[in-house]
Order: C-alpha cells, then sequence, then structure tokens
C-alpha cells in the first residue's frame, strides 16, 4: 500500500483537535494547534512537490471501502484543480490560529477544536473521491462553524449563526437529493470519477443542474443567495471570517468544476450564458455594495461577493482561459482577502471599531501595518505586478471570448473595485493623523508578521511569476474542457 | 394442536414468557421487599430483560411459526426485540435516581415496564390481527399506567386520562377494522388474507377495512391525523416514560405498520397514497408546531411525531430497502433520542424542573462536557452529519429515489431544514447564552453509562453504518 499522504493531511488537524482536548493551559492548546496546522502545511507542500504536473488523472489515490452495501467507499486523491485549494486550506489554518491569538480569550480550546475540526472537514471537501464522503464533510461543516461564529462572533452572532445555517442547510438538502439520484443513474455508485463518465439525458442533467446550483450559489455566493454572507462575515471572529472568504466560499465554485461541469456537460453548456450572467451581476451589484459600506469588515465582505462573481463568470466561459483565470483566481482570493480580513482584525483588535470614519492618518502611527495594507489593497484591486491582476486577466479574457457584453459588464466591476478599494486606503491610511488622536494604536508585532509574511509572498510570486501555479491546474483545465465540449454540445 | 406442535410453540416464544413470569415474580417479591431497596428492583428487571434477550438471541435462525400461524421467531422479530432490550435497559438505567426525586418507586414501575415489554416483544412477531392486538392492548394498557404515575401531579392524571379516552377510540377502531377484514375474507391471519381475496385487490370493502386498521395503528406512532394526544402524554408523564415510550412503543407500532403494510393484500392497493400524505403532514405539523415550543419535553413530543412522518416514507418506498431503512431509522432513533432523554432527566434535581427551554442558558459554560454531548444528540436529531441522525434519514432517501418518488424526497429534506431549525435553537441557548443560575445535573453513574452507550451509539453509527445496515438489510423480510 502506497504512503496514505492525504489521510495524513486530511487527518492531523482532527489529531491535533483531540490533542487540544486533554491539554490545560491556554498557552499550550495555542502552541499545540499552530504545531498541528503548520505540520498540516508542510504535509501540503510535500504534497505538491510530488504533484505530476503533466498529468490530468487524480493522484495520491487511497480508496478504502466504508458502506459496502450502499457501495460506499472512503477515497481520497488530487488533481490540479484540488491540490491547490489543499495547499490553500493548510496555509489559511496556520494564519487562523496565529490570528486568533490573543483575539480569542475566552474558551481557548473550544475554539481551537472546532477550528481543527473545520480544517479537517474542509481538506476532505477538496479531497473526497466519493461523492457521499464529500456530502459528510460539506454538511458537517456547518457544525463548528455555526460554534465559531455564534459562540465567539459580534454583538449580532446569534442572528447571523442562524442565518448562515439554515441557508447553507437549506441549500444543501436539494444537493443530497441530487447525489441520490445521480447514485441510481450511475448504476449505484458514488465514485466521483465513475460519475463523471456517465451521459445522462438532458432533462436529468438540467434537473441536476439546478439542484446542484442551489448549493453550491448559497456557498459561493452567487446574488441573489448571497444575503447570509455579510451579516456572517460582520460577526465572526477574524479566523472565522479567513475560513469563510480563504476557503468556505472556494467550495461552491470549486463545486461547479467538480460535478456540474464533467457529471452534467450538455446543462453546464446550456445554461452557460444565465450563469454568466448572474456573475456578472454578483460582479456590479457585490462592487455596488461595496462601494457604499462604512463598516471596514462589511466593505471587504461586499467585495468577496465581487471577486467570486468573476470566478463564477470564468468558470462558465468554458474556455482554457477562463476556467484557468477562475481557479487562479480562486487561491488568489483567499491569500488576499484572507489577508484583508486579518488586518481587519488587526486594528479591531487594537480600536474596536470598524467604522471607517473613525480612522484616518493611519499610516503615521503604523507604518509597517499600512505598507502591508497597501500591497493586499492593490492586490484586491488587481494591479500588475500582483496575484489578482493575473487571475483577473485570464478571467476577462476567457469572458470576452465566451460573451462580449457579459465581458464588457465584467470590466465595470473591476473599475468598482479600485474606486471603493482606494478611497478605503485613502480613508483610512492617508491624511493627517486624527486616528492616533483618537486611539493608541501600536504597529504589528513579531507573531502578526508571521502570519502575514507567506500571504505577501504569494501576492507577489503569484503576480510576478504564476507559471509554476499555472501549470499544476492546466493539464487538469483541459482536461475537464474536454469532458464538457465531448458531450456537451447542446440538446 | 398437538403436544409437540405446543412445545415448539412454547421454545418460540420462551423470550416473552420469560419476560412475563420475570415480571410476575417480580410484582409479588416487589411487595415483600424492605424500604431502601429499591436498587434490587432496577437489577432484577435488568436481570430479566438479559434473559430474555439470551433465551431471542439463542433462538434466532430462520423464520419459526407458532401458535398455528398466530406468531413467528424470524430476524425481522429479533430485530425489533433488540431494539426493545436496549431501549428498556437503558430506560432501567435512567429511572433509578428519578423514580427517587420524584417519589415514584415501588415495584409496579419496573413490573408495568416489563409487562409493556411483553406486548412490544408480542407485536413485533405477530403475524395475526388477533395476535397483534393482543400484544397492543398489553402494550397500551401498561403505558396508560405509567403515564399517570406522578399521582399528586394533575397534568400526569390529566395526561393519563386523555391517553385512556383517545387510546380507546382507537382500539375501537382498529378491531372494526379487523372485524371486516374477518368478514370479507373469513381470516384474520396476515398471509392467508391475501390468499383470500385473490385477484380482486381493488375491493372496496377490503379497502375501508385496511383503511380503519391504518388508523388503529397511526394512533399508536403518533402521525397526524391522530397526534394530538402525543405533546400531552409526553409533556404529563414521568420524564423517563415520555423516553420510553417514544423509542420502545413507537418501534412496535412501526414493528406492527410494517408486517401489516407489506403484506402482499395491502402493497398491492393504493395504501400508499395515503401514506404518503399522511408522512408529509406528520412532518410538516411535526416540524412548524415545534418551532414555537418553550418546554422542552413538549418540543421533544413534535419532534417525535415529525420524525414519525420521515419514518412512515421508508415504508411509503416499500421494498427490502425500504423495510430496512424504516428499522435502522428506528435503531438510530432510539439511540439519539434516549440521549437527549436521559440529559433531559439528568437536568431534574432539587426544585429544578430541566423542562424549560431557557433553564439551559449557558449550559456550556457551566457544564461543556455534557452540553457537548447534548449538541451531538440535537445535531443528529438534526440530521447534521457525521452522526447516526444523518446516515438514517440518508438511507430512507435513498430508498425512496429509488423508488421514484423524488418529489417526496425532495419534500422531506426541505421539511427538515425546518425541523433543524429548532434543535439548533437549543443549541444556541446552551452556548450562546450568558447562565442564568447554577445547577447541579443529576448525573449519577447509571445516568452516565446511558449517556455513554447513546452518545458511542450516535456518533458510532454515523462515522461506521456499515454493520448496522447490514444488519437491518438482513433482517428485512420482502427482499
Amino acid at each position: 500500500m502506497a504512503f496514505p499522504l492525504l489521510s495524513l493531511i486530511v487527518f492531523v488537524p482532527a489529531a491535533g483537535a483531540a490533542v487540544v482536548m486533554l491539554l490545560r493551559s491556554d498557552e499550550a492548546v495555542r502552541w499545540a494547534a499552530l504545531g498541528f496546522t503548520l505540520l498540516d502545511v508542510a504535509l501540503a507542500i510535500a504534497m505538491l512537490s510530488g504533484f505530476n504536473t503533466g498529468s490530468s488523472e487524480m493522484q495520491f489515490v487511497e480508496k478504502h471501502p466504508w458502506v459496502p452495501a450502499l457501495s460506499i467507499t472512503f477515497a481520497l486523491g488530487v488533481d490540479g484543480i484540488s491540490a491547490l485549494f489543499v495547499f490553500l486550506t493548510a496555509l489559511l489554518g496556520s494564519v487562523s490560529v496565529l490570528a486568533s491569538w490573543i483575539a480569542i480569550d475566552r474558551k481557548v480550546k473550544q475554539f481551537m477544536v472546532c477550528l481543527l475540526a473545520m480544517q479537517t472537514l474542509m481538506l476532505g471537501v477538496f479531497t473526497a473521491l466519493d461523492l457521499f464522503l464529500f456530502y459528510v464533510c460539506w454538511e458537517a461543516m456547518l457544525i463548528p462553524m455555526y460554534l465559531i461564529i455564534g459562540v465567539w462572533g459580534g454583538d449580532g452572532r446569534v442572528y447571523a449563526a442562524f442565518k448562515f445555517f439554515l441557508y447553507t442547510l437549506a441549500g444543501s438538502l436539494l444537493f443530497l437529493i441530487g447525489v441520490i439520484v445521480l447514485y441510481f443513474e450511475g448504476g449505484r455508485t458514488f465514485d466521483i470519477l465513475a460519475l463523471m463518465a456517465l451521459d445522462l439525458p438532458f432533462d436529468i442533467q438540467s434537473w441536476l443542474f439546478f439542484a446542484f446550483l442551489v448549493a453550491f450559489a448559497v456557498k459561493v455566493p452567487m446574488v441573489p443567495l448571497h444575503t447570509w454572507l455579510p451579516d456572517a462575515h460582520v460577526q465572526a471572529p477574524t479566523a472565522g471570517s479567513i475560513i469563510l472568504a480563504g476557503v468556505l466560499l472556494k467550495m461552491g465554485a470549486y463545486g461547479f468544476l467538480r460535478f456540474s461541469l464533467p457529471m452534467l456537460p450538455e446543462a453546464s453548456v446550456y445554461y452557460s450564458t444565465l450563469m454568466m450572467a448572474l456573475s456578472a451581476l454578483a460582479i456590479v451589484y457585490g462592487g455596488l455594495l461595496a462601494l457604499a459600506q462604512d463598516d471596514l469588515k462589511k466593505l471587504v465582505a461586499y467585495s468577496s461577493i465581487s471577486h467570486m462573481g468573476f470566478v463564477t463568470l470564468g468558470i462558465f466561459a468554458l474556455n482554457p482561459l477562463g476556467l484557468q483565470g477562475s481557479i487562479l483566481q480562486m487561491f488568489n482570493h483567499g491569500v488576499t482577502t484572507g489577508a484583508l480580513f486579518l488586518f481587519v482584525g488587526l486594528i479591531y483588535e487594537r480600536t474596536h471599531s470598524r467604522s471607517i470614519a473613525d480612522y484616518g492618518g493611519l499610516m503615521k502611527v503604523a507604518p509597517v501595518y499600512t505598507g502591508f495594507l497597501a500591497l493586499f489593497v492593490l492586490s484586491s484591486m488587481a494591479l500588475p505586478g500582483t496575484n489578482a491582476f493575473v487571475g483577473e486577466l485570464l478571467v476577462l479574457s476567457g469572458g470576452f471570448a465566451a460573451n462580449l457584453t457579459l465581458g464588457a459588464v465584467a470590466v465595470l466591476g473591476a473599475l468598482l473595485s479600485a474606486a471603493y478599494l482606494l478611497g478605503m486606503y485613502r480613508k483610512v491610511a492617508l491624511g493627517p493623523a486624527t486616528v492616533g488622536a483618537r486611539f493608541k494604536v501600536r504597529d504589528v508585532n513579531g507573531r502578526e508578521l508571521v502570519a502575514i509574511l507567506p500571504l505577501a509572498v504569494f501576492v507577489l510570486w503569484v503576480g510576478f511569476y504564476p507559471k509554476p501555479f499555472l501549470a499544476i491546474i492546466d493539464s487538469s483545465v483541459t482536461h475537464l474542457l474536454q469532458q464538457v465540449h465531448d458531450r456537451g454540445n447542446g440538446p | 394442536m398437538t403436544a409437540a406442535a405446543l412445545l415448539a410453540s412454547i421454545l418460540v416464544s420462551l423470550p416473552e414468557i420469560i419476560v412475563i413470569v420475570g415480571s410476575s415474580i417480580l410484582l409479588i417479591g416487589g411487595q415483600l421487599l424492605p424500604k431502601g431497596k429499591d436498587a434490587l428492583l432496577v437489577w432484577a428487571s435488568v436481570a430479566v430483560v438479559l434473559l430474555a434477550a439470551l433465551a431471542t438471541f439463542t433462538l434466532s435462525g430462520g423464520a419459526e411459526p407458532a401458535y398455528a400461524g398466530m406468531f413467528v421467531a424470524d430476524p425481522f422479530s429479533i430485530f425489533f426485540k433488540s431494539l426493545f432490550y436496549l431501549s428498556i435497559l437503558l430506560t432501567f438505567l435512567l429511572s433509578r435516581n428519578y423514580a427517587d426525586i420524584e417519589g415514584i418507586g415501588g415495584s409496579e414501575y419496573y413490573v408495568l415496564l416489563l409487562l409493556a415489554l411483553a406486548g412490544m416483544m408480542i407485536m413485533a412477531s405477530a403475524t395475526d390481527l388477533l395476535s397483534i392486538y393482543v400484544g397492543l392492548e398489553l402494550m397500551v394498557l401498561c403505558t396508560y399506567v405509567l403515564t399517570g404515575f406522578l399521582r399528586r401531579q394533575q397534568r400526569s392524571n390529566e395526561a393519563a386520562l386523555k391517553y385512556v379516552i383517545l387510546g380507546a377510540v382507537s382500539t375501537g377502531i382498529f378491531l372494526y377494522g379487523v372485524s371486516l377484514v374477518y368478514g370479507l375474507t373469513g381470516t384474520t391471519q396476515l398471509d392467508r388474507m391475501a390468499a383470500a381475496v385473490g385477484n380482486d385487490p381493488l375491493d372496496q370493502g377490503l379497502l375501508l377495512a385496511v383503511v380503519f386498521i391504518v388508523a388503529g395503528l397511526v394512533f399508536k406512532i403518533g402521525a397526524v391525523p391522530f397526534h394530538m394526544w402525543v405533546p400531552d402524554v409526553y409533556e404529563g408523564a414521568p420524564t423517563t416514560i415520555t423516553a420510553f415510550m417514544s423509542v420502545g412503543p413507537k418501534a412496535a407500532g412501526f414493528a406492527v405498520i410494517l408486517r401489516v403494510f407489506l403484506n402482499p393484500l395491502v402493497a398491492s392497493s393504493n395504501v400508499w397514497i395515503i401514506l404518503a400524505v399522511i408522512a408529509v403532514v406528520t412532518m410538516a405539523l411535526g416540524s412548524f408546531v415545534a418551532l414555537v415550543q418553550d418546554n422542552f419535553k413538549r418540543l421533544l413530543a413534535y419532534s417525535s411525531i415529525a420524525h414519525a412522518g420521515f419514518a412512515i416514507l421508508g415504508i411509503v418506498a416499500g421494498g427490502a430497502d425500504g423495510i430496512a431503512s424504516v428499522m435502522l431509522y428506528l435503531l438510530i432513533y432510539t439511540f439519539m433520542n434516549l440521549g437527549i432523554f436521559g440529559a433531559v432527566i439528568m437536568m431534574r434535581n432539587g426544585n429544578f424542573s430541566g423542562e424549560v427551554i431557557e433553564d439551559y442558558s449557558g449550559f456550556a459554560k457551566l457544564h461543556p462536557g455534557l452540553a457537548l454531548l447534548m449538541l451531538l444528540y440535537l445535531f443528529s436529531l438534526a440530521g447534521i452529519p457525521p452522526t447516526a441522525g444523518f446516515f438514517a434519514k440518508f438511507y430512507v432517501l435513498v430508498a425512496l429515489v429509488e423508488r421514484g418518488f423524488v418529489l417526496l424526497a425532495v419534500i422531506a429534506v426541505l421539511l427538515s431544514a425546518v425541523a433543524a431549525y429548532f434543535y439548533i435553537r437549543i443549541v444556541m441557548v446552551m452556548f450562546m447564552r450568558e447562565p442564568v443560575r447554577a445547577f447541579e445535573p443529576a448525573l449519577t453513574p447509571l445516568v452516565g453509562i446511558t449517556l455513554a452507550v447513546t452518545a458511542a451509539g450516535t456518533i458510532g453509527i454515523g462515522l461506521f453504518p456499515a454493520w448496522f445496515l447490514k444488519l437491518a438489510q438482513q433482517s428485512a423480510f420482502g427482499g
């Protein structure tokens, strides 16, 4: 039997949760959580370095029977589409632990257990090769996330946690029925690869497409199913926001890539214009809402809706540029928006205010903080030389090739993002140092820098040299498009 | 009946005989027991159940008909009997301390539970409408008395009275259906009924008879439109009895329904439409009305109505998978529901009732471990993976979709999203509110064992459902 690297990656955080439960002091809990998440990062790097970029096959595959009577297996594997997310999830796991180091000061142990459990489930989602396993992980995440928002969140946390829980639950239940229908259509199998090879009649594809769409669109989130997101983000503790924006939102888009496109190719092609239109709507609408915000966290939350619109736009452009761009953009969004939430969290810890109006001239008081903030703001608005520029350029090229009008609408979103991000930065960082008079703000310390630096490295690395990242994605994207276009040419 | 056939029949029904003889001995012995030796009663009752279980498992094999076709010991009945043993054993463990606090100790309590168990066992094995009736009455008569066991409490008396009157009416309806069947076919045996009707499954008279029988049975599992007694009886009865009634007698009711409904005669008629409607309405009513409950026991009553509705969907699906899905559902429900009731019973201490949901404010802060356990049961009841409750629902949905009832499956999952709300509301109260007052749960070792067993079942079946699924599939008939 081969070395079970993926199982190890998935279960190291769970083991960490078990260990953390036994510890007594908060300090020990923090260090143990950090240790286990760092170990997970190391394992993820080992996985990436052993990854064969020339192949579109699933790699590091493991398969064990789980419920033989229903032919459910415990099957893991990664291809170019999931490999990057496994790494991203592991990376953001350590960042979240660092981000909650002092921000979480009560029930530290329980918090870290939730965080680590969350990590195992997220990694399970990205590596599952069995639809049942995928669904179990996908749905089980509701429990720790509900607690993270509801127990450690802000004043309106209970409402936000309920809303998050019920939206996602209601969305994914239809998906569950879809999964069971697929199981029978595929001749009683949950094997994802076998299901991809199915040739379903168009009406069934169509039905399944919408059942899946509800689940994935809630997670992305696409307008008009997005209203849970600002509430959840604003109320969640910093680590919760990082996980939400960095990983959770990716799962909806990942669902489109992993299930909708290859399993329902005809429906995906048929409804691609509709999906692109919804994406363009999300880009512009999210941007406009972000423009109107005074709350820092809300601004970043709405910008997420806009940015995730680019991701779904790229996916349903159904061409190589769009698809590559959207996968890369998902990774970028995880890094950049994760970082922005971290920055909001850092300043909130110091001042207990998230209102943009309370700030001004932060640069004079905290130069390192504002310097890095500038980098991530520029990355978020996709300035050349940063990661998002590469991704957004690819997505827009793909989008224009697929549909000129909708591509043009999406460009508007890029303009809007420059407006709200630069506006925010000007009000917060530049001008006379009014913030210093109001609050006592110290600059970032060493621990915080440790959390920020890797994210900054990825912003520039992808920005200047995206080749290794695109190489990981490339063969899988080609293979996926082949799957779609071979069988997807209209009903 | 020859002596040899009689002996064989007695052997097949040995577990029932053990329970009945054991309870009779306990009834007499309990009167002679000096005060303060109540613990002995618990252990004696447990011993009787274990003895019966032993007899059941040594008898296990193929289907053994007995008493001229009125009774059978087959894997199906053994599965249900095991489930009954499990639920009654856990009830005994929960009862000891609770009975002390409420002052309802005494041998009658345990004897009545044992007799109810005997009734349930007969129901699981009965293959004749008359033997079903005997088992059913034995069971419900005991639960009527147990419901009113808190003699000094008005609501307990009221609940018992309500239960007796409504129960008697439903029994009358059931018997009327039985007499119609006998009049039309000349038999009350389930397998001969089908043969007697021959090739006219849509006989109007027979359909009417079936409707009456349905009505009688549906009452026992608390499905709409015969659900009205459930919240009042659940609230009024001693909590241990509520816990027991929500799993044991309910499972017995389902055992009978499965036997009657998957009889070829009934299966070939269109009775599934009635059942589908009952299932959907039951789920909807249970879920929506539970949303506004403040009393934990009432909430669990409505939750159990909703769960009954979900399980009925498995009967609608029919076939071997459908039957197995109901059986697995009931097994899992036993674990998670006894778990949550165990937690509620544990709260009853001193002047603290633990019945109002608001009482649980900040429970997680005071008792993190116990709160985590309750969280487990609640999420399982809501059907969130990786708990067993998810797998129970999943398997019912699989059976439904297999038979092409996709729309029913969609309705079922949407209604369970509604139901999820009130379970996570309790989680919210426990984890996200500040404690109002401190209280010490009555966590005796026996209650601890119950919670440990139910927690192990709730998470264990969720993570490793394979063995239990196989057990249910092998015990289902009709495959």
